[in-house]
């Protein structure tokens, strides 16, 4: 029997925590909080240069400026970071690697004065040769981003190779692709290719250090999206205990991966430990044209496919060639190459797979966690080539989808079989209210109207024994705190877990409260990313609701003399019908009952729950395969229609539909937010987004006037977005990841709808107005594809599927 | 050299003594009122945004000095004495149309002073009026719809709450 009620339990549309004190502009950000006059400024001093040594660093005339109390450079805070590879630290030591890499840190009284101060520092370079090509820096090792690589730690799930510029190789090795190959009716070959991209939040990062003179103890507030992780991250890298760092995560203004792991912390923290400095609190405020060259971005990459398949349109044989760009640090980076390589058959059935998926250092700056952590880039590529394959085929590319789908039970490319799903309704829906069958007519005259689609999945990429903790305290007054380190960055995870915990306590969601993450109070969580934590954190949460509710229903059994089974909790309500009580929760749950034994029972409740998945595995490092690489995958589909300006290229979306299989939707208002902001990111990817580089390695848009995000103008006329529930058997309440999902497939769907618009693939992201109207010309001249790849002088599409080896 | 600037901030009058190359921006922030956000100091984002004398205006791209005489509603201005929220705010939390959060006063302030010359707009209107305020999160869709929403309820309220700041 169930024994609570409420109305805002699990599956409940409601509204969201913390809304109204965003709405009223009351919630303090990090850049919000005050430290009074004893907090320091710092700002980065950067490197001109995309390869050189240090010859010298001239920092006295920064130091002659009014409020600059020191000037801080490598030498003197040698410490290597990083969450997979030890590979980066917070200042250049002897070399710079990439324009915009710090290489001084000026930490002043007032943040105009470190301004002035990093304006008068000087450093002179006896320049390297630099590499900027991921394929050439993959294939050839006359220029090394890292010489040193022997020497960095890394976890054991990742496979750097010294001597060259790969900072991880991700193998996948099934069945014998040349073999099926030799026997497939057709054989196709694409490429596709991206530049790195920016996650574009709008809260910059921003960090406060403090160590505390006398003990050496660090404070760290961050605009962190996970305060345990960063914690370790610091403690290995400085070799210190975890207790003596404590991890403040305020509110952050979006992360989308831009903030997990270590980002600017540790450049921070080589002021605020200076021993000129300990003691003060140093601040370090990245200003917006530095958020790109402080920390990660998503990776460039070039995904070469190779499909066999057989004479009734079954594909028999993949193999992909995967460059990713990870630019100077592959310290989180070396994490997404992995993520697309065990999910590179993507939403198909294929038995025989051969996949090379690289990580490669090129002189830039570096890439890391973006939102889809490696399937953006997978899908970008994938399907789009499984278009040109049905097409090459004479095959209707949806019903090509259709017959090769990874259904329920089949091996993914990793041996794993696949979780429960219901995609072919999703893509049967979609179908359907795009009318994807059915040409149209263009809205707008004289432009050409197309449509596409593509598939997607991801699964959540994280080590194997990724895990979560939570506490749950029932307060004096029936109110509910939950302590659940997730950073609430806007996914709504607060919201979710309150939904937990009243349906599982049975308590109305206004008396529950989730506070932002202080390691000092809360119980360790590995990182919210990877769309993991309502899934993750839900299971603790949920356990730790239990947990307490089983405590509150035994004391109030023995108060009432009877079994707890016999009790309720309505509403907030204690009730036993069969003696006749209904009690609100009250002070006796936090100083004890006071029983008919005569004496006191209880104190207050405390539940706690702890989640670790049990059974994933990492892949075998020469295969790949694994029975369970992954905790499970989330499926789903887009579908867009565009309309194409022929005479300028502008593209227009009139209507995306969008659908996931989420197994259940804990918080339905945050699945529908995730869902509709993931696609206008998507959109935002696939349309306008790339960061470009001068010969010289140096940033040519590193703010939102030269890097062009979607703005209200750019949303498409109607975004359909909708989810089906096919429930997960490992899970809270069957739910499974959603938030990075809805990112990963609109830009291969757009590009497959320009082609059924314009009759030319374009094979380059993004394919913006400009790319667009290049193709529109290209195709007059008689070209079928275009390929714009910024190293190449070659831009023939057809030199570019030649073999790279 | 500090000078003294004297202006209404939400309604009550106030005088900040600031550099004159002080932006209001972090005139502002350094007085406390911080709903005002830095999210990129160079009129790029939106994030800052605040009304002066019923026009939206950058803030960072405004010099504190300028506002001498004028008056100034940030959004915490918009909520009335008695606590309640503004029909925007209020349409805002119960249509999602806030994530992160960080984009949100700057966006209800640009809808403020839009629906102040528009109050009965289109949704085509709205996307228009909102074109100089980022929001990376929400896809704008929701906020589209509070808007649309908060127009309507200003609209049946028949007055337009927080006018008399």
């Amino acid at each position: 029997m169930k024994q609570t009620v409420t109305r805002n339990g699990v599956g409940a549309w409601t509204t969201r925590k913390y809304d109204h004190e965003k709405a009223v502009g009351t919630l303090a950000f990090t850049d919000d909080l005050r430290f009074g006059p004893e907090l320091l400024h710092a700002r980065a001093f950067r490197s001109t240069k995309a390869h050189a040594e240090i010859v010298s660093i001239d920092v006295s005339e920064a130091m002659k400026v009014k409020g600059v109390v020191k000037v801080v450079v490598g030498e003197n805070f040698v410490h290597r970071f990083g969450l997979y590879l030890h590979d980066r630290t917070p200042l250049a030591v002897g070399k710079v690697r990439y324009v915009g890499e710090p290489v001084a840190l000026v930490v002043a009284e007032t943040e105009e004065a470190a301004e002035e101060g990093m304006l008068k520092v000087t450093a002179k370079y006896r320049d390297l040769p630099p590499v900027f090509d991921p394929i050439k820096a993959a294939t050839d090792n006359s220029v090394l981003v890292h010489p040193e690589l022997e020497t960095y730690e890394h976890v054991p799930f990742i496979t750097p190779f010294p001597g060259t510029n790969i900072a991880n190789w991700f193998r996948i090795r099934r069945g014998d692709v040349e073999k099926a190959f030799a026997e497939s009716k057709y054989v196709v070959e694409e490429a596709v290719n991206c530049p790195q991209i920016a996650h574009g939040f709008l809260e910059p990062h921003c960090c406060i250090c403090k160590e505390e003179l006398s003990t050496g103890n660090l404070t760290i507030w961050s605009t962190a999206q996970s305060a345990f992780a960063l914690r370790e991250i610091i403690a290995t890298g400085l070799g210190y205990p975890l207790a003596k760092i404590r991890v403040i995560a305020p509110p952050i203004g979006g992360g989308f991966g831009g903030k997990a792991g270590m980002t600017v912390e540790a450049l921070c923290l080589a002021g605020a430990m200076d021993p000129d400095i300990k003691g003060r609190p140093v601040k370090l405020y990245i200003p917006r044209e530095e958020v790109m060259l402080t920390s990660w971005v998503r990776q460039a990459y070039i995904a070469k496919i190779k499909l066999g398949i057989d004479a009734d349109g079954k594909i028999t044989a993949i193999k992909n060639n995967f460059y990713f760009d990870t630019g100077i640090s592959a310290e989180y980076g070396a994490n997404p190459v992995r993520s697309a390589g065990y999910s590179s058959t993507g939403c198909y059935y294929i038995p025989n797979v051969w996949t090379d998926s690289y990580a490669v250092y090129t002189n830039k700056p570096f890439g890391g966690a973006y939102r889809g952590f490696g399937l953006p880039e997978l899908m970008g590529a994938m399907e789009v080539v499984i278009d040109i394959a049905a097409r090459k085929i004479g095959m209707d590319p949806i019903e090509f989808r259709l017959k090769n789908m990874l259904r329920t039970g089949l091996p993914t490319c990793t041996g794993m079989p696949m979780n429960a799903h219901s995609l072919d309704t999703i893509v049967e829906k979609i179908v359907d209210r795009m009318k994807l069958k059915e040409k149209e007519p263009a809205k707008r005259k004289g432009w050409v109207r197309g449509k596409g689609f593509a598939l997607a999945l991801k699964a959540p990429a994280m080590p194997a024994d990724a895990s979560s903790s939570a506490i749950v305290k029932i307060l004096g007054d029936g109110g509910v705190e939950v302590l659940a380190a997730t950073m609430d960055m806007g996914q709504g995870a607060y919201t979710a877990y309150a939904q937990i915990a009243s349906e599982e306590l049975g308590i109305p969601i206004e008396k529950i409260r989730c506070y932002y993450p202080d390691t000092q109070s809360h119980p360790y969580d590995w990182q919210t990313v990877a769309s993991r934590s309502c899934w993750s954190m839900g299971m603790a949460v949920k356990r730790a609701a239990t947990d307490a509710r089983e405590k509150l229903l035994a004391l109030y059994a023995e108060f009432w003399q009877t079994d707890p089974e016999t009790i309720t909790i309505e509403h907030g309500i204690v009730k036993c019908k069969a003696k006749g009580k209904a009690e609100p929760i009250d002070v006796q749950v936090q100083n004890g009952f006071f029983m008919p034994s005569g004496k006191f029972v209880g104190g207050p409740i405390i539940g706690s729950g702890t989640f670790v998945p049990p059974d994933v595995v990492n892949p075998d490092p020469e295969t790949g395969q694994s029975p369970k690489s992954v905790v499970h995958f989330t499926v789903g589909a887009v579908g867009v229609d565009v309309e194409v300006d022929p005479a300028t290229g502008a593209v227009e979306v009139n209507k995306v539909s969008a659908g996931y299989d989420i197994g259940k939707a804990v918080s339905p208002m945050n699945v529908r937010g995730q869902i509709e902001g993931g696609t206008v990111q998507g959109i935002s990817a696939g349309l306008m987004e790339a960061m470009y580089y001068d010969e010289h390695g140096k940033l040519l848009t590193p703010d939102f006037t030269d890097y062009k995000i979607a703005t209200s103008m750019d949303v498409p006329g109607e975004v359909d977005a909708f989810w089906e529930e096919t429930p997960e058997e490992l899970s809270p309440y069957g739910n499974r990841g959603v938030a990075e999902h809805s990112m990963i497939s609109p830009a291969p769907a757009i590009n497959n709808a320009l082609f059924d618009a314009l009759g030319i693939r374009i094979h380059t992201y993004p394919t913006g107005r400009e790319r667009v109207y290049k193709a529109i010309q290209e195709k007059k001249r008689g070209e079928t594809d275009i390929w714009e790849y910024p190293y190449a002088l070659e831009q023939s599409y057809k030199n570019a599927v030649k073999e790279w080896k | 050299m500090k000078r003294d600037v004297n202006f209404i901030l939400n309604g009550r009058p106030v005088t900040l003594s600031v550099e004159p190359r002080t932006t209001l921006l972090r005139a502002l922030r350094e007085y406390g009122v911080t709903s005002v956000k830095r999210g990129c100091e160079e009129g790029e984002c939106g994030t800052c945004t605040l009304v002066i004398d019923d026009l939206a205006q950058k803030s960072c791209m405004v010099l504190a000095l300028e506002v001498e005489g004028k008056s100034v509603l940030t959004v915490e201005g918009l909520v009335a004495p008695n606590g309640d929220l503004h029909p925007l705010q209020q349409a805002f939390v119960e249509e999602g149309a806030i994530q992160c959060g960080f984009c949100t006063p700057g966006m209800i302030m640009t809808a403020y002073a839009f629906l102040r010359k528009n109050p009965d707009p289109t949704e085509a209107e709205v996307r228009e009026a909102l074109a100089g305020n980022l929001c990376r999160c929400t896809g704008y869709i929701p906020i589209f719809r509070a808007v649309m929403k908060a127009a309507k309820t200003m609209r049946e309220l028949g007055s337009h709450p927080g006018a008399a700041r």
